[in-house]
């Protein structure tokens, strides 16, 4: 009985847990842009995140090591440098883009600008995080983060054309904007698949201390938990493409976004967006924050654990705070939140094979893995994606600085 | 009775003491090389100093000057020597304990110093 739970409480996990600033705001406007054409990419990222979270579980249950661990021991100190350092770039601009995100939740219901706004969030992200523990920073934000569901609800209430929803799932060639689509198709990958939540996973699970008998949950938390969380950015995708691509209108701010859900159920709508939005940044603000704590403590063989007192684990919890603290000053600064959320998600996917390639060689390592190395399925799979996504991101730099984000 | 390469299966492993606590990686091997026989592994280093050596002589002179300014000895890289080593698995198990080490010197600084001053640290 209380391995159902542990399932439903994964699942419940992915799905509140896939759906962020950056996932929110690609989705919308590419269906602004090109309606359900860009659906495939939502699968493609959710699918390569699905296996990248069952392999790093896998990991974490077969050799009580995390991520960030076997990166430093297998590779040496002066590879994972690499690694690191470009993590903890990457995880910094996705951080402030959160911050921002709820932030500017705060801003729709208050009306007080979101610059004001990202000292008090991130405040409240870093007393969380310092008072609670880890079951408390997974379970509970995601839990609320089913409010997201409110994208796929909206969606099936403005009855899409089933048919032509089914073939934006498979890739095209665009017809029109070939660099703007091929620019989206990557930020969307690159907010799909966000090291920070395989680092997180595997971190969590060494926090629980899993084993082997996990294995069948991890599997079923991985596939179910992120196919149902990538279902919410295409509930958002379709949104898009019903409210904003036949009206014309280019998605060029948060403050458009709420349209989507009024669009299709009123004033509730509106409310819950605002949730949606708010919870769903503040969620994925944690997440980056601790797991860029993960990174260092595991990295350099520091105690640590959410669930110790902060004077326990001194450098990992000031880690976190440290993180959270130069995060929240882009947006004190009165950063463009959407801009800088299109350049965190292209310098994301720009980075994935930097982390994910060395992964795939430890997953192939039987002294961590033993019997249980990845199969030919996922090694080709997972290359495949992420060359792809990193070849995609390098190519629309020079889009992106001309103009075309 | 298998191979074991020091690269591979003991530097940049993870270093658990006594009982069980995590005490930093194996950030440096040293070996001591004496007139009247062959050369044999002395000690493992944990420590920052050793770390910026590993990225470039310059960086390491550079890191243990600003150690010595700092911390004096305290801040050097902190040496356990090869017979406390119990077991050499994913992780090296060491025989001492963590605590009676100054590995821990800098996490220590950093609670009293700043955890304990901010609200809820002190516990």
């Amino acid at each position: 009985m209380s391995r159902l739970i542990e399932i439903a409480l994964g699942i419940v996990t992915g799905i509140g847990g896939f759906l962020e600033a950056g996932s929110l705001a690609t989705a919308a406007q590419a269906g602004a842009g090109f309606r359900f054409e860009l659906i495939w990419a939502v699968i493609l990222g959710a699918t390569c995140l699905a296996f990248l979270v069952e392999m790093c579980g896998r990991l974490s249950a077969i050799s009580k090591h995390t991520v960030p661990d076997a990166l430093r021991e297998r590779f040496g100190f002066r590879f994972f440098m690499v690694p690191l350092v470009v993590m903890q770039l990457v995880m910094l601009m996705v951080l402030a883009t959160e911050l921002g995100g709820v932030a500017l939740a705060l801003q729709m219901i208050s009306g007080v600008s979101y610059r004001w706004w990202s000292v008090p969030v991130g405040l409240l992200s870093w007393a969380l995080l310092w008072k609670g523990t880890f079951g408390l920073i997974e379970k509970g934000v995601s839990v609320l983060g089913l409010v997201t569901l409110a994208f796929v609800v909206g969606a099936l209430h403005l009855h899409p054309p089933f048919g032509e929803v089914a073939r934006g799932a498979l890739p095209r060639l665009p017809a029109h904007d070939g660099a703007q689509y091929w620019f989206l198709a990557v930020s969307i990958l690159g907010a799909s698949i966000s090291p920070y939540l395989f680092f997180f996973y595997s971190a969590g699970a060494v926090e629980d201390r899993w084993d082997v008998s996990h294995l069948a949950i991890n599997r079923i938390t991985a596939g179910a938990g992120m196919g149902f969380g990538g279902i919410v950015a295409v509930g958002a995708l379709v949104l898009a493409g019903m409210v904003f691509h036949p009206a014309g209108i280019k998605v060029d701010s948060y403050q458009q976004l709420p349209l989507l859900l009024t669009s299709a159920l009123g004033h509730w709508g509106f409310v819950l967006f605002v949730a949606s939005l708010g919870i769903a940044c503040f969620g994925a603000a944690q997440e980056i924050a601790v797991t860029s704590a993960y990174l260092m403590a595991q990295g350099f063989g520091w105690r640590w654990s959410e669930n110790l007192p902060p004077a326990e684990d001194a450098r990992f919890s000031l880690s976190y705070t440290a993180m959270t603290a130069v995060a929240c000053l882009p947006v004190l600064a009165g950063v463009d939140v959407l801009k800088l959320t299109n350049i965190s998600m292209v310098v994301s996917a720009a980075s994935l094979p930097v982390v994910v390639l060395p992964l795939l060689v430890i997953m192939n390592d039987r002294r961590y893995l033993r019997d249980y190395c990845n199969g030919w399925v996922a090694n080709t799979a997972v290359t495949a994606i992420v060359l792809l996504a990193g070849v995609l991101a390098v190519v629309s730099f020079p889009l992106l600085i001309a103009g075309g984000g | 009775m298998r191979d074991m390469l020091l690269v591979r299966d003991v530097l940049d492993k993870q270093l658990v003491d006594r009982r069980g606590e995590r005490a930093g990686k194996v950030d440096g091997v040293v070996l001591i090389f004496s007139p009247d026989g062959p050369p044999r592994v002395g000690y493992l280093e944990v420590g920052a100093v050793t770390l910026a050596r590993r990225l470039g002589r310059r960086l390491g002179s550079w890191a243990s000057r600003l150690a010595h300014r700092w911390g004096g000895a305290h801040t050097e890289s902190y040496r356990i020597p090869w017979n406390l080593v119990r077991a050499i698995t994913l992780e090296v198990s060491v025989d001492v304990d963590v605590e009676e080490t100054r590995i821990n010197v800098i996490e220590d600084w950093l609670r009293v110093h700043v955890v304990e001053h901010l609200p809820g640290g002190r516990e």
